[in-house]
Formats: C-alpha cells, sequence, structure tokens
C-alpha cells in the first residue's frame, strides 16, 4: 500500500499560487479559507524561495494526539482525515499543527470558531465515496477516482508532488543528482520523521 | 567588496564592516574569533556567492520566529513551521490531562475516605433557634454565582480535558461528540460568568477574610480537628481564609484571565500566547477543581449548619458559638452589626438588629 504524502521543492516553485486556486476550486472551499497557502521566504531578493504548505498528512500527527473527540483518522493511504460531525471547533489542532493547516470559518468571540477545515489529500472525509455529502463537507474525492490530489497535478513547475511516498522520494533523488542542489525536502522531518522502511524500493517503471 | 554590497540591511553593514576593516589594514576581531556565528548570520544572497548550491540560510529563516510573505490571509499564514505546538501536545497529553484526572481523583478519595473514618462534624448542641445572620445577600449572590459557574466549568472542563479517555469509551464517538459540544458551549459562554463572580466575590468579602493573629497556629493545628477538640475562631477561620486567598483571589483570577484570553481569539493573539494561556489555565484549573473537593464537601455533607449558612444567611447562635466563638462573642457584646432572627436558618423571622 502506498503512502501518500506531499513534496513542496523549493527550487522550482514560483510563487504562482496556482496550486491555491486548483484546491480552492477543486473542493470549493469556502470564502475565507484556504486549505493551501504559498509562502515566500526572502521575499524579493536574492536567495528568495517559495514553499506550498498545506496538510503534510503527518506519521505521528499532533492534530489527531489533542483532538478532544478523537474526530481524527488515519486512512490506510497514510492519509490524516477528520469528521466534522464529530469536530467541535475548538481549535486545539490549529494550536498543535506544525504547518498551520487547519483552518476555521470563523474566529468569533466566545470561541464560535466553526467547523476545522483542512486539506484532505483529496480523499473526501468519512461518508460515502463521491457522495453529495461527502462533497459539500469536504471537498472532492479525487483519490477514490483513481486521481491525485488537484494542487499538486495542477502545479506547473512541479514543484509541487503529491502521491507515494516512495515515487516522491525517487524522482526528488534524480533531480537533486541532476542539478546538484537543493537536496532539503522540506516539511519532511517534521511531518514523517524517519523513514516507515528505509529499504523500500520504488516500484519500476513508475513515472511522475 | 562588490559581492557584498548588496540588498538587505544587514548584508550592507557586514559590508561596511569589512570595507573599514580594510581600510584600517586588519580582519574583522568578531570575523578572527568566531567565523562560525558570523556564517550563521549570513543571507542566503551572501551564502549563494560562495556556495550556489547551498540553501542553509533560507532554511535557517523558515525555523525562525516571524511571518514570511504570503498572499493569503489568515492567522499566522506566514508562518511556516510552528516549534511551540509539538511541545504543547507532548506537555498537555503526557503531563496535564494525566495528572489533572488522577488529582481529582485522589481528592475525591481522600475526602471519602475522611468521610468514612471521621464522619461530619455535627453541632455538639442543640440548636436553640436564635440566628444570626452570617452573609449578606450581595455575598450570598456573589458565593453562588462562583460556585455555580465553578460546578458547570469543572465539569464541561473535564468533559473536553479528560472525557477523551474516561467517556469516549464507554458511550463512543457520536454521544460523546455532541456532549463535548455542549460542553464546548457551556464553558466558553459561562466563562466571563465566572470571571465576573470572582471579581464581585474578592470585593464583598476581602474585608472579611483580612489575616490575623492565631491563623497561622490555628492551621498548624488543623482547626483543633486533630486533637479532637475545637480550636476558637473569628467570623472566618484560617482555612475559610486560605481558601479565599489561595482559590479566589489566586487562582481564580489566573484562570480568569487565561480564559478570557482563550475564549475570545478575536483579537488575534498567536498561537503562541494561547499555548501558554491553554497550559497556565489548565493547570490552575485542576489545582482549584482538586482543592474544590473539599470546600464542596466541608459546605455541604462536612459540616452541619455551613450549608444553611450560606443557602439562606443565617446560621443558628449553636453554630456561631461552635464554630466561630470570638465572632459570636462580638456579635453578642454587640460590636457587630448583624441582624438577629429566630426560627430556623430555612424560616428566619427577623428581628431588630441587635445593638447594645
Amino acid at each position: 500500500m502506498a503512502r501518500m504524502k506531499f513534496l513542496a521543492d523549493a527550487e522550482r516553485c514560483i510563487e504562482c499560487n496556482g496550486c491555491v486556486t486548483a484546491c480552492k476550486q477543486e473542493n470549493e472551499v469556502p470564502w475565507g479559507v484556504n486549505r493551501r497557502r504559498v509562502v515566500t521566504v526572502n521575499d524579493g531578493v536574492p536567495g528568495e524561495r517559495s514553499i506550498s504548505v498545506a496538510c503534510m498528512h503527518c506519521s505521528d500527527a499532533p492534530c489527531m494526539a489533542v483532538c478532544p473527540v478523537d474526530c481524527f483518522y488515519r486512512t490506510d493511504e497514510g492519509v490524516v482525515l477528520h469528521d466534522k460531525d464529530l469536530c467541535i471547533g475548538c481549535g486545539y489542532c490549529f494550536y498543535a499543527c506544525p504547518f498551520g493547516a487547519p483552518q476555521f470559518p470563523q474566529a468569533g468571540a466566545f470561541g464560535l470558531r466553526g467547523k476545522m477545515d483542512k486539506c484532505t489529500f483529496c480523499a473526501g472525509g468519512p461518508e460515502k465515496d463521491n457522495s453529495k455529502e461527502e462533497f459539500a463537507k469536504y471537498g472532492s474525492n479525487r483519490l477514490a477516482q483513481g486521481k491525485l490530489p488537484a494542487c499538486a497535478e495542477m502545479c506547473a513547475t512541479k514543484a509541487l508532488l503529491g502521491g507515494d511516498g516512495d515515487v516522491l522520494a525517487d524522482i526528488f533523488r534524480t533531480r537533486v543528482l541532476k542539478r546538484g542542489k537543493g537536496s532539503e525536502v522540506w516539511g519532511w522531518g517534521t511531518a514523517y520523521g524517519k523513514p516507515d522502511n528505509p529499504q523500500a524500493k520504488p516500484p519500476q517503471g513508475a513515472k511522475s | 567588496m562588490d559581492a557584498h554590497a548588496v540588498v538587505s540591511s544587514r548584508s550592507w553593514k557586514i559590508a561596511l564592516a569589512l570595507t573599514l576593516a580594510v581600510a584600517l589594514g586588519g580582519v574583522p576581531a568578531q570575523a578572527q574569533q568566531d567565523p562560525q556565528a558570523q556564517r550563521l548570520e549570513e543571507t542566503q544572497a551572501q551564502r549563494q556567492q560562495v556556495q550556489p548550491g547551498n540553501n542553509a540560510p533560507v532554511w535557517r529563516e523558515v525555523r525562525r520566529e516571524g511571518e514570511h510573505f504570503t498572499t493569503i490571509k489568515g492567522p499566522e499564514a506566514g508562518v511556516l513551521i510552528h516549534s511551540l505546538g509539538q511541545t504543547w501536545r507532548e506537555i498537555r497529553n503526557a503531563w496535564i490531562v494525566p495528572i489533572v484526572g488522577w488529582l481529582i481523583v485522589i481528592a475525591a478519595c481522600a475526602i471519602g475516605l475522611f468521610h468514612w473514618g471521621h464522619g461530619p462534624v455535627r453541632l455538639e448542641d442543640k440548636p436553640t433557634g436564635r440566628l444570626i445572620r452570617r452573609f449578606t445577600t450581595v455575598q450570598r449572590v456573589a458565593h453562588w454565582g462562583l460556585a455555580i459557574s465553578s460546578c458547570i466549568l469543572a465539569v464541561s472542563g473535564l468533559i473536553m480535558l479528560v472525557g477523551k479517555h474516561v467517556l469516549l469509551p464507554v458511550i463512543g464517538y457520536t454521544l460523546f461528540s455532541w456532549l463535548a459540544e455542549i460542553s464546548k458551549g457551556l464553558h466558553n459562554f459561562v466563562g466571563p460568568v465566572f470571571a465576573a463572580s470572582a471579581v464581585l466575590m474578592i470585593v464583598v468579602f476581602v474585608r472579611d477574610l483580612l489575616p490575623a493573629a492565631g491563623d497561622l497556629g490555628w492551621i498548624l493545628k488543623v482547626g483543633g480537628l486533630l486533637s479532637g477538640g475545637r480550636l476558637p475562631a473569628g467570623k472566618h477561620h484560617a482555612f475559610h481564609k486560605l481558601w479565599f486567598w489561595g482559590s479566589v483571589v489566586i487562582l481564580s483570577t489566573i484562570i480568569s484571565a487565561t480564559g478570557l484570553v482563550l475564549d475570545f481569539p478575536t483579537f488575534e493573539q498567536t498561537r503562541a500566547v494561547m499555548i501558554v494561556m491553554n497550559i497556565v489555565h489548565a493547570v490552575a484549573a485542576g489545582l482549584l477543581m482538586a482543592l474544590s473537593v473539599t470546600h464542596i464537601y466541608m459546605g455541604t455533607r462536612g459540616v452541619e449548619g455551613a450549608y444553611e449558612g450560606m443557602r439562606y444567611g443565617y446560621v443558628d447562635e449553636t453554630y456561631a458559638k461552635e464554630h466561630h466563638v470570638y465572632w459570636y462573642e462580638d456579635v453578642k457584646a454587640g460590636k457587630v452589626e448583624t441582624e438577629m432572627a429566630e426560627g430556623t436558618p430555612e424560616a428566619p423571622q427577623v428581628l431588630q438588629a441587635a445593638r447594645s
């Protein structure tokens, strides 16, 4: 079984925000909520680097650990999803998340935040795959249709990759060898810790 | 030197320093002493000049506090990695949840043991039917405002803190989520009532609860409880004072202040602020809940006549004499102005205020 991961290649990202737009369009995310964002370090000066961030679907997810109602779950493919019917909107996942992924439709007085919304790796939620209810709450379930996340598929420079971690690592390794720099895989240490399976071989004949 | 004279003010300063140093005919002393530290200060632009493939300054920048540029609007959207979250998760899950949970269980067990071993403190003499007014209406409103809001906040707070480990496995996800949602709403709306009651409580009780000579000795002898007798006390004994200053003045104020910061995330508080507030809030509230168990027991089952005193405002003279003999003597001597009545605390027949 594949272990789904995101990989943001800081050497390639041109800060076009196409991933942000693709995500909003694909999932019909509510106004004011952005599941993905592009952050630029050293903006406007030499040495500028941009990184696309959303939920990284961590191996040991802090959101899952602090949720008081245990509304998070992990799919067989390592995607961290949550049940909006259980979510009470306490905001703890937002306090705990290293990537600032959990989003809330409101930030009202008396802690009225509404149900948390975040990147689902385009894998929907606990409802029936590709049902109307699932789409209304979580957006598209592209994984169930055999597709990869819309943000990564849309990325013009292929800076953002989403898919089986072993395949991504292989693509990235090739890139690094070819260009001879930029070997840092942003956020992987934080999100995935040590490799689940250091001896893993990428599937033969796979293409990005 | 041209290579250094670029963009950011930091590199400009370094360039200036280097130019000066070269002009003066020497290498900067700082660079000679600690080249490693100076490399840590390099910007990506500077690093690229010497090591085109080295992005270390960028990754240091990512971990540095503060926000970077982003077009997305949202709380702290410009922060790439927020490291404190993991720290909070570890403190909360590994320390606060189990310690607060077990502390309350231990406090409840201790009181249960006291009740079983020692039993409630009963009045030795029969009630006289003569009543003394012990608490004013404002004092009782403040007390019950704080008491009732505390109970709601304690139960709802515990559901959100330890419910996942205690209730969720028993009642299931759907019911527990429903309960937690109600708890969160109650907690957030009752919280300000608690804060207001605490302020009122401090204002209307502080004069009666100022420390006095003899309080320390009273505490050391646990009010005579250990020796079987009962030490004389004024209107409020030293434990009342400890409870007031420790729990109401210190803990409730801390809980109110931190709670209000968490309750109104409308002022763009950062996650770091909320995390610190959350930890302080949970620790102070855990301590207060554990201490409250004793106060609630003593005020209801533990001491005969105490509950009626706060509920109706009157205590029988027997209660006053046995528990607060100095106050009783002062009332009798007319040194303290208060109302007198007859009957039972539930149905007092108010008499003319006893004055000398």
